[in-house]
């Protein structure tokens, strides 16, 4: 039982390899960050995930069902099943992004309702009230008629999160997803993330942000040049980390945030 | 009229030629206004066919299917590519030579054929211009919420896109409305025609002064419409 486990991904850009036989697996209920340098491969491996990135090679299970089965050298997805089926395993995971992505002709209350409506199919008295829900959850419950461009950065990253949330997804991916805000509005962001870990979702997050690795995640994943480099618990990797890379990054990073 | 000209006699010398000149540029406005009903619906009717061929061809240009988006794109490259005056005049005089069949009598449908196929490879340009200016990272959201193409397209992007197309759109049928000239050359009774009827047979180029303040006005009226339209819908923004 693994909610997802992927085996020797590949993927490159032309000719730049990002990622190297990545292998990773996530159990349920897990909070893995990613950390490492930047064009280490974080994000692409993330979006492989789910899709928004096409590996050339390897294999992915989610909720330990095979969706991307890839040799090397053909890129063939040797895994045949109904779109619609693919479309409902993908609905597992939820995506938080670094830019939010928000849909800026809708209002807070109809961005967390129309992926429900018209994906999950869902009544429109039903979605708005797991809508209304999500948003107290995440703190917004005051700005359910506004438009994204009338709130704030962290405010429009909870919105994004309780928009994903709304799909009841098995597993959020957050993709840098304070990178993009102002130092002030990082915390409550991270606020709502954490409490979203105490509830037991699984989450990958790939982040910069050292401290909430520290201090929410079960494992911490070091990443660079396209490949996990180490990973251990968060008492362990920040203690006694044993490659040199990842020391290196550490000192670089740690000395940064004081 | 009367009243005006009453007060002619009270004018200094030079206001005379003036005024027997206002008197008969009002004089030419019914038939004026007569032929600015052809420039109207013309440039009404090419408008919107093109509109709807132009979405077609917009979105077949964005096609990631070569069958498709290449053959939109030589349709784009050959309407902008030749001058409107010679696709008027193939339309008109070598199209029933080549294909008998297709021998369009009407000057006013011919017209709007060719003006209809022209347009509708600008605001395909527009329309595509527009659509692809959406960012790419609502369409992951979307995609990341489980959604198909269509669905995106619909729900998404078009929403927000149309609004961006009002603009360069109004300017595009301010364009047509003033190119719509270039049918008097094929003799259909436009505004440009008819003026030029007028000039010729009363022997006064004074006809221009009205016609010109016609085509000013109609102007005025649809850009104040058209931006009336962008404010409304830019709500959210």
């Amino acid at each position: 039982m693994s909610m997802i486990r992927t085996e020797n991904l590949c993927k490159s850009f032309h000719s730049l390899e990002v990622l190297k036989d990545v292998s990773l697996t996530v159990e349920p209920g897990e909070v893995v960050c990613i950390v490492g340098p930047s064009g280490a491969g974080k994000s692409t491996y993330l979006r492989s995930l789910n899709g928004l990135e096409t590996i050339n090679s390897g294999k992915i299970w989610i909720d330990d069902v095979l969706i991307e089965d890839r040799d090397k050298g053909s890129h063939v997805n040797k895994v045949k099943m109904p779109k619609q089926q693919r479309l409902a395993i993908l609905l597992e995971l939820g995506m938080v992004f670094q830019r939010f992505n928000l849909f800026p002709h809708l209002t807070a209350l109809q961005n967390i309702m129309i992926a429900q409506t018209k994906v999950r199919k869902r009544g429109e008295a039903e979605a708005r009230e797991k809508a209304e829900s999500l948003l107290r959850r995440v703190g917004l419950s005051d700005k359910i008629n506004e438009y994204p461009s009338k709130l704030s950065g962290g405010q429009q990253q909870r919105l994004a999160i309780a928009r994903a949330l709304a799909m009841d997804p098995k597993v959020m991916l957050f993709d840098e997803p304070t990178s993009a805000l102002d130092p002030e509005l990082v915390g409550e962001v991270l606020n709502v993330m954490k409490k979203l870990a105490e509830d037991g979702m699984t989450m990958i997050v790939v982040t910069h942000e050292m401290a909430f690795a520290a201090d929410a995640a079960d494992r911490v994943v070091f990443m660079a040049d396209g490949v996990i480099v180490e990973q251990s618990p968060p008492s362990e990797f920040f203690t006694n980390p044993k490659n040199d890379r990842l020391r290196d990054f550490l000192r670089r990073t740690l000395r940064k945030e004081e | 009229m009367e009243a005006l000209l009453s007060l002619a006699g009270r004018l200094p010398e030079w206001a005379g030629p003036l005024l027997e000149n206002l008197k008969r540029m009002i004089g030419w406005m019914p038939s004026l206004l007569k032929a600015t009903q052809t420039t109207l619906l013309l440039s009404v009717l090419s408008v919107l066919t093109a509109l709807v061929l132009a979405v077609f061809l917009a979105l077949g240009k964005i096609s990631k299917r070569k069958i498709i988006s290449k053959p939109c794109a030589a349709y784009v490259f050959f309407f902008r590519g030749t001058p409107l005056l010679m696709q008027l005049f193939f339309i008109y005089y070598t199209l029933p030579m080549l294909i008998p069949a297709l021998n369009i009598k009407s000057r006013f449908v011919a017209a709007w054929i060719a003006f209809a196929l022209n347009v509708a490879a600008y605001l395909a340009e527009i329309i595509r211009a527009a659509i692809q200016s959406i960012d790419k990272g609502q369409l992951e959201a979307a995609k990341a919420l489980g959604m198909t193409q269509w669905q995106t397209m619909r729900l998404i992007v078009i929403p927000q896109a149309y609004r961006r197309m009002i603009p360069p759109i109004c300017n595009e049928f301010v364009m047509v409305l003033k190119d719509t000239s270039l049918v008097s050359i094929i003799a259909l009774t436009d505004l440009t025609y008819q003026t030029k009827m007028i000039a010729s047979n009363k022997a006064s180029a004074m006809v221009y002064i009205p016609a010109m303040f016609i085509y000013l006005v109609i102007t005025a009226v649809f850009t104040f419409i058209f931006n009336k339209l962008e404010k409304k819908l830019s709500v959210y923004e």
